[in-house]
């Protein structure tokens, strides 16, 4: 059997330029908001785009907690392959599999929610990010990407 | 061609990795034995030591490089990580690598006197690499821990002030979560009652982020306030925290909001019907 912690350099934190958080607790959405935006400050984002990046890092994480039941919140830097490295942007990844979003327009609805939310959430992520894709299937899980360029 | 060393660690795997184990004793022996880990820390020893052999079978070079994502260095930042965090220093992940140098190089030395020389640099080159990357590993590590449990630390308790006759001042510091959101709601639903208070400021210059969650949960703190007759100014919203809040499409209806603590407290006095002034302005 392989052993699988030796692959998973970290249950969460920074390493290599990203940083993979595990939403199980309330704890973990803070942990993921705060990890996502020194993420942001080391690629130089301005202060005001870290801020908005940590506030989508925090909107989604919470989205895992309270309507999947826990996920995956991932931000990782993204790297032009052909310069030597250079940072491009800022890429958010949530990812679970909880019951899916059967409707993602009404989901995207400012005010819409099906919990007790503001249902400004995945509306206001779409807003502060410069791209934002979902993709999901009922009963089987969502996945949420939201890229910042730098 | 093979080299000396590289047939030696072939031949003599087993018994290397035997003694590396047997070597390394007290905190290897005794890891939390309650909850049943106790060979977790061998199989990252196994994983470590198979790396490092893997490395040294490489053919030998005047310069040892590792790549970041070589999963020897990963490893090695694995154990680093573990050993950060049940507190020890970073002798003992140096010291545990330098115990296996000292190993290979006794065997090396007895079986070869003469000719082991090359061996024995690029031995040394090798540790020396991997000695320098757990060192920065553990400074790295040390470094994440600290933040977060500092703060953690920041995140605890929520005095509610009194500024003037009537005028309350709550400064919220650090993350607000359901938890404390609810205490602050308490201690401050509390105060209002008991000082008849009739404005209260909630500063939000310590809070790191405004998202729907905390702003939930301030809305509900300010309607609450409300009910018992006292008004809200908020005051500390940063530039970029305002401007978030206008992405996300939030508004808080009816509550005064000043930029700075000062404005804020100018504007709560003039609530209540004060001013302060300088005394050459109050004369008449
Ligand atoms: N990861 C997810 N899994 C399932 N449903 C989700 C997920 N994220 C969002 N949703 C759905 O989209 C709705 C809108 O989300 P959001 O805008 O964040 O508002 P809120 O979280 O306040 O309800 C939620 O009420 C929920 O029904
Ligand atoms: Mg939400």
């Amino acid at each position: 059997m392989k052993d699988r912690l030796l692959d998973e350099p970290f249950a969460s934190g920074l390493v290599d330029g990203r940083v993979r958080v595990l939403v199980g607790v309330e704890q973990d959405v803070m942990s993921a908001c705060r990890q996502a935006r020194q993420l942001a400050e080391t690629l130089r984002f301005s202060r005001t785009a870290a801020y908005h990046i940590a506030t989508a890092a925090s909107e989604l994480a919470a989205n895992l907690l309270i309507h999947a039941g826990g996920g995956l919140l991932q931000a990782s830097a993204l790297l032009n392959p052909t310069l030597d490295g250079e940072t491009l942007g800022l890429e958010l990844l949530a990812e679970d599999q909880g019951p899916g979003i059967a409707d993602l327009a009404l989901a995207l609805t400012e005010g819409y929610s099906t919990g007790h939310g503001l249902g400004c959430g995945l509306p206001g992520v779409k807003r502060l990010m410069d791209e934002f894709g979902i993709e999901s299937r009922p009963g089987v899980g969502t996945r949420i990407r939201a890229v910042k360029w730098l | 061609m093979t080299t000396l060393l590289q047939q030696l660690l072939r031949e003599h795997r087993a018994e290397l990795l035997a003694d590396w184990l047997k070597s390394l004793h007290a905190p290897w022996e005794h890891p939390t034995p309650q909850d049943g880990t106790h060979h977790e820390p061998n199989q990252r020893l196994h994983a470590l030591f198979e790396d490092i052999l893997t490395a040294l079978e490489r053919p030998p070079s005047d310069r040892f490089e590792l790549d970041a994502l070589d999963p020897l260095a990963k490893h090695l930042r694995q154990l680093v990580a573990d050993q950060a965090r049940r507190g020890a220093g970073s002798s003992e992940t140096i010291g545990l690598m330098l115990s296996l140098k000292r190993l290979i190089s006794k065997r090396l030395i007895e079986q070869s006197p003469s000719d082991s020389s090359g061996d024995l640099l690029w031995l040394e080159q090798v540790f020396e690499q991997l000695t320098l990357l757990a060192f920065a590993a553990f400074l790295d590590i040390r470094e994440h821990l600290i933040t977060q449990q500092s703060l953690s630390l920041l995140e605890l308790s929520t005095p509610v002030l009194r500024l003037w006759h009537r005028i309350l001042l709550l400064p919220l510091v650090g993350v607000i979560d359901t938890g404390r959101a609810r205490q602050i709601t308490e201690s401050l639903l509390e105060a209002i009652a008991r000082h008849e208070a009739r404005v209260t400021i909630l500063d939000l210059t310590g809070v790191p982020v405004l998202d729907t969650s905390v702003a939930q949960h301030l809305m509900k703190t300010i309607d609450a306030a409300r009910l018992l007759g006292t008004r809200v100014v908020m005051t500390g919203i940063s530039p970029e925290g305002a401007q978030t809040l206008t992405k996300l499409g939030i508004r808080f209806a009816d509550v005064i909001s000043r930029a700075t603590l000062r404005a804020g407290i100018a504007e709560a006095l003039l609530m209540v019907g004060q001013r302060i002034t300088s005394i050459e302005d109050g004369r008449p």
